[in-house]
């Protein structure tokens, strides 16, 4: 009878949680940087993420190697040289939005994410701001930020010729649907 | 029954109670174990770069250069260092250049490639196709990747021999099969049969093939993210060639550095082999390590992307 009980109550409380969890699995992620001899730009629609609205809890994932970059040479580079994808194929963050909007009711939103972000195997604690949407009962978010190369330790060498930016734009765009 | 009743009543009051810390814990492993199961790794991407040029010193590679990319291509050996041409009299072998070959090579696609150069080496002329049949995968469900070679090559002038006045005895064919592997970031290996016809033997010597089997074996080992060694050997199975002691045929080997700079590559070797072409230097090989007639030599790739410049949406 003690176990139904824990049963049931854990059920429950999985179940209500359950509701509240919102995931995309066609995050748009673009990253781009302005450099002296040619801009460096590229784009997936690969990113995962999860949402859940009850406890602000936010994860992104990002495989680096699916970012599509318009120069072959370039993707290769990015990469073999860079990121060393085979090594660290994947660009995450986990953490929690500072407060959490009412998700019934439609609005934008704007919204801070505390957590840590991780990019080339180094952990970096990270406070992104961005904006949340709730329009017709679909949340999306949106955030844009900036990754300083060498605060993941992706080496720029001095051989290379000046077309490597130091920092890195990235944007963030997701739409959410109910988890079930 | 009474008892069992009040546990739970007492476990309910406890577990509203607790209701918020136990939401979030649930919450908290399910949120990762989902974005574990969204997240899951996509298989079978192709492996990149298992070399980083279409060329290591006497080799080609796997690799091709990508669609609309034109990759320009110098090649350069210097002379004997050591041996009866080397030494300091030729500022051993810098004064002269065994071979030098000029050479474009151009991608219809992504895996087809147009080539064409020219070598001062009996001033060979070649043409030829390059696709990349296979390309190994990161899941292991192609565990090499497979690049199809097939040339001509027109010697421009008759040389040797009036057996060469007719331009049709100054063709030569390649079909070279690469296959080559990733180990890991640091190590890529190939081997790679080929089969070379000449219509008419070369050199012009009684006894010798037209048609030679040949199987050259090379690697890459990274040092460092953009520099890494190179070995790189081939060997003519051909009886002439084993048991002929004047002239006597030598099989090709170079060891080198090879230099990436995002944009370009850089190789600097040294070798035996005079020649840069397969259709010079599997014919005909007459200089030794062993006698000091090895030289100094270098490959300078560049790619020119001719890919539209993209729209910045910013």
């Amino acid at each position: 009878m003690k176990y139904i009980a824990l049963i049931l109550l854990v059920w429950f409380s999985t179940n209500r949680a359950g509701q509240d969890i919102y995931v995309c699995k066609n995050a748009t992620i673009s990253i781009y940087s302005k450099a002296p001899i040619e801009d460096i730009e590229a784009k997936t629609d690969k990113g995962t993420s999860v949402f859940n609205a009850a406890t602000g809890e936010l994860a992104f994932s990002m495989p680096i190697r699916s970012l599509k970059f318009d120069k072959a040479l370039m993707e290769e580079h990015f990469n073999e040289n860079y990121m060393e994808s085979d090594k660290y194929p994947q660009a995450s963050f986990k953490g929690k939005l500072a407060q959490i909007p009412d998700v019934t009711k439609d609005g934008v939103y704007p919204v801070s994410a505390t957590g840590v972000f991780e990019v080339h195997g180094v952990k970096q604690s990270r406070n992104i701001p961005g904006k949340l949407t709730v329009s017709g009962g679909t949340i999306s978010l949106s955030a844009e930020f900036m990754v300083a190369c060498k605060d993941h330790k992706i080496d720029i060498p001095t051989l290379v010729f000046h077309n490597i930016a130091e920092t890195i734009k990235v944007q963030v765009n997701a739409t959410y649907s109910p988890y079930k | 029954m009474k008892r069992s009743l009040l546990l739970i009543a007492l476990l309910c009051t406890a577990g509203l109670l607790k209701a918020q810390t136990t939401t979030k814990d649930t919450a908290k492993s399910s949120t990762d174990s989902l974005m574990n199961t969204l997240s899951a790794p996509e298989k079978g991407e192709p492996v990149m770069a298992t070399f980083k040029a279409t060329r290591l010193i006497l080799s080609q590679t796997t690799e091709t250069v990508k669609k609309k990319e034109l990759n320009f291509l110098v090649i350069h050996r210097f002379g004997d260092i050591g041996g009866s041409a080397g030494g300091g009299k030729t500022m051993w072998g810098l004064d002269n250049s065994s071979d030098i070959y000029i050479g474009f090579e151009y991608g219809l696609t992504d895996n087809l490639n147009i080539d064409f150069g020219r070598s001062k080496f009996e001033q060979m002329l070649e043409l030829g196709l390059k696709y990349n049949i296979l390309h190994q995968k990161t899941d292991e469900s192609a565990p090499v990747a497979i690049t199809l070679i097939g040339k001509t090559g027109f010697k421009t002038y008759h040389t040797e021999s009036t057996m060469f006045d007719n331009y049709v005895n100054r063709f030569s064919y390649l079909a070279q099969a690469v296959i080559a592997r990733k180990f890991s970031s640091a190590l890529s290996l190939q081997v790679s049969p080929m089969y070379l016809m000449n219509n008419v033997p070369y050199p012009f010597v009684v006894g010798n093939e037209k048609n030679i089997f040949a199987l050259s074996a090379a690697g890459r080992l990274k040092f460092s993210k953009r520099m890494g060694l190179v070995v790189d050997y081939v060997h003519p199975f051909s009886n002439f060639r084993n048991n002929s002691v004047d002239p006597r045929f030598y099989d090709g080997l170079g060891v080198g550095i090879e230099i990436e700079t995002g944009g370009h590559v850089f190789t600097i070797n040294f070798t035996n082999a005079q020649a840069i072409s397969e259709f010079n230097y599997i014919n005909n090989t007459q200089s030794s390590w062993s006698k000091g007639q090895f030289r100094l030599g270098f490959t300078i790739s560049r790619i020119f992307d001719f890919n539209k410049k993209h729209k910045s949406a910013y």
